[in-house]
């Protein structure tokens, strides 16, 4: 390897140049998750990529966020995520607005990540808010909302993807009636994954306690399957938060089914998602194939009191990248390449393009093997060029033939 | 459907691993046939086979849907991985050594906030020892024969595992501190605990520790 790799050539660690057809595919796939935001009302806001560090307080993303100074000297990171952004915007912009805010985006995010992590220091993520309600319809509304994305995309569940569901006011609750005194290491265990850690602290607890606190955070099924939410019955007693809890998850899953979108829930009560943020129902979306999630998000009833506005609220981020990762191929869009260097081949193009005909219009004498090589590296399907009566137009597969069309013979036969 | 893949690491808790997986009903017989091959294939089940510090990134990246390997690699690494049982086998401990002449130096050292420079392979983990007892180190990260550092002067001390203390003695190098023990674990991708929740919870409950269920 040459010592002195000249930096103008790389983009930086974690970064990376998107072609197409890859940046057509993410484009797309954006554009069609954020028709679907509208469709339920969902509108549109754009942050500031930077933010005073102040904003962001979760150490964990205010370690990796990317971080620099501006002419005062106060502390800038790019924003490591969006929902805390979209809380400063609501509690302080919306203020006098009535709830719930429904807002949505899809912007870039940065974080600094060591190298051969394969990880990602700039991504996009796509996602919801609901600010100001705390009524688990809208939690069910932005899971479904979920589900609709993903389907639009061509994605079905549960066989492509599966939205795992858990409620992290439930073990939160039938630990603090259970264990008040272990309630913090087991939450901490938990947030870790560390089921293992879970069983130890267990060990120190009565056994009539004990077996519960283990098998809680095990309880993982289909939604479909009523045992799930049956042994968690038989945990939540009545009259407390967990019993509350379990009764909020219940009207979630009753909202859920009629919206048609049980088929692909799969409860885990040991879901919590980060220590301390979610305050309700939470969730993550796998996709067959990725180790890692597509979308995760939940309720997080705290984050605004920060902000000075004590509101409810709910919300998901889909990592558009891992996204698109996941979705079935699709073929390119139909595009034809019209050779010619005179004004008539300028005016064919434009009479193609009126009739709705994608053209892309090659201002060069160009002869055929090339035009067709041309038209290749660039997905198009066909090449044109202007002849008396119409245009001369061939596929670019082998061995095609060319044929002279009525130009407005073209558009039935590019755009079948 | 393809059976489970499972990422099993070469190493000091291969035969444990492999017992243990045996044990719990998987087709582990294979892997014993031909120590070269990396990929195995038997009875529906996929078996890849890793360094032990390996094992984490396959699991967490999806590319194993579950996994064996030591607590203290989970430690280091902290991948963000399902970790499910305690295989009570391949018991061994981080510790913190010296070389005999030299160990109160190093005490007094560490006692007085003074830096102290450390070999190890578990730079994390030495680090947040440190920075635990609100004391100094230089980390020296090696990847092999941590014990040769002192004993030329590379490092003051260690940090390190071990089982038996053995490689400790031949080099004469005597701990000093006990940091964490660790043992086997089963740790699951997060994607696979859930989707493929039956198949995995059922070898967590096959998996036995020291011939006695758990959990």
């Amino acid at each position: 390897m040459r010592e002195k790799t000249q930096r103008k050539f790389s983009t930086t660690p974690g970064t990376r140049d998107v072609l197409p057809p890859e940046s057509t595919r993410l484009l797309d796939a954006q554009a069609k998750v954020l028709e679907r935001f509208r469709m339920h009302g969902f509108r549109e806001v754009v942050t500031p990529a930077l933010e005073y560090s102040e904003v962001i307080e979760e150490p964990r993303l205010r370690d990796s966020a990317f971080k620099l100074f501006d002419r005062d000297n106060q502390m800038l990171l790019l924003r490591p995520e969006v929902t805390t952004p979209v809380a400063r915007l609501v509690a302080q912009r919306l203020r006098n607005a009535p709830t719930p805010h429904k807002l949505s985006y899809s912007l870039p995010v940065y974080r600094r990540v060591g190298v051969g992590r394969g990880q990602s220091a700039e991504f996009r993520q796509a996602g919801v808010e609901v600010v100001g309600s705390a009524n688990p319809g809208e939690d069910a509304g932005v899971i479904a909302l979920l589900f609709d994305v993903l389907t639009s995309l061509g994605l079905r569940a549960p066989e492509d993807f599966s939205v795992v569901l858990g409620q992290a006011a439930f073990y939160k609750g039938y630990l603090r009636q259970v264990a008040p005194g272990a309630s913090d290491d087991l939450l901490a265990a938990l947030a870790d994954k560390d089921l293992v850690r879970v069983d130890e602290i267990s060990g120190s607890l009565p056994p009539e306690v004990a077996a519960g606190v283990r098998q809680v955070p095990r309880l993982v099924g289909p939604a479909t399957d009523a045992s799930v939410l049956e042994r968690a019955e038989s945990y939540a007693g009545t009259g407390g938060e967990a019993a509350a809890a379990l009764e909020n998850l219940r009207r979630i899953l009753g909202h859920l089914e009629v919206a048609g979108c049980l088929d692909g829930v799969m409860l885990d009560f040991g879901l919590a998602g980060r220590h301390d943020y979610y305050t309700g129902a939470v969730y993550e979306v796998y996709a067959s194939g990725l180790g890692f999630t597509v979308a995760n998000g939940g309720r997080y009833d705290n984050l605004l009191r920060r902000f000075g506005q004590a509101l409810p609220a709910t919300g998901f981020a889909i990592s558009l990248e891992r996204l698109v990762s996941v979705l079935p191929e699709k073929a390119p869009a139909p595009l034809v390449v019209l050779v010619g260097a005179d004004t008539g081949a300028t005016r064919t193009a434009a009479e193609l393009r009126a009739s709705g005909v994608p053209v892309l219009h090659l201002a060069d004498d160009l002869p055929e093997s090339g035009a067709v090589r041309y038209a290749r590296s660039v997905e198009a399907g066909w090449v044109g060029y202007p002849a008396p009566g119409g245009v001369k137009l061939a596929s670019v597969e082998e061995g095609a033939e060319a044929r002279i069309l009525p130009l407005e013979g073209v558009a039935g036969e590019v755009l079948r | 459907m393809r059976g489970l893949r499972v990422a099993v690491p070469k190493g000091a808790i291969f035969e444990d691993a492999l017992a243990a997986l045996g044990a719990a009903g998987m087709p582990v017989g294979v892997l014993r046939e031909d120590g070269r091959r990396l990929l195995y294939r038997a009875g529906g089940s996929e078996f890849i086979v890793s360094r032990a510090s390996d094992v984490p990134v396959f699991v967490e990246h999806g590319a194993a849907d579950v996994g064996i390997c030591g607590k203290d690699v989970l430690d280091e690494q902290r991948p963000n991985v399902v970790e499910l049982r305690d295989l009570g086998t391949g018991g061994c401990r981080m510790i913190l050594a010296a070389p005999r002449p030299r160990v109160e130096e190093v005490r007094r050292s560490i006692e007085h906030a003074e830096v102290v420079r450390v070999a190890t392979k578990f730079p994390n983990t030495a680090r947040r020892y440190f920075e635990g007892m609100g004391r100094q180190a230089e980390i020296i990260e090696l990847h092999g024969s941590i014990e040769l550092a002192p004993l030329v002067g590379l490092a003051d001390a260690i940090v390190d595992l071990t089982a038996t203390g053995t490689t400790l003695q031949e080099n004469d190098l005597v701990e000093m501190d006990g940091i964490a023990s660790s043992t086997a674990r089963l740790i699951a991708n997060r994607g696979s605990y859930r989707l493929r929740h039956r198949e995995v919870a059922a070898l967590a409950e096959a998996l036995e520790r020291n011939g006695e269920p758990v959990g």
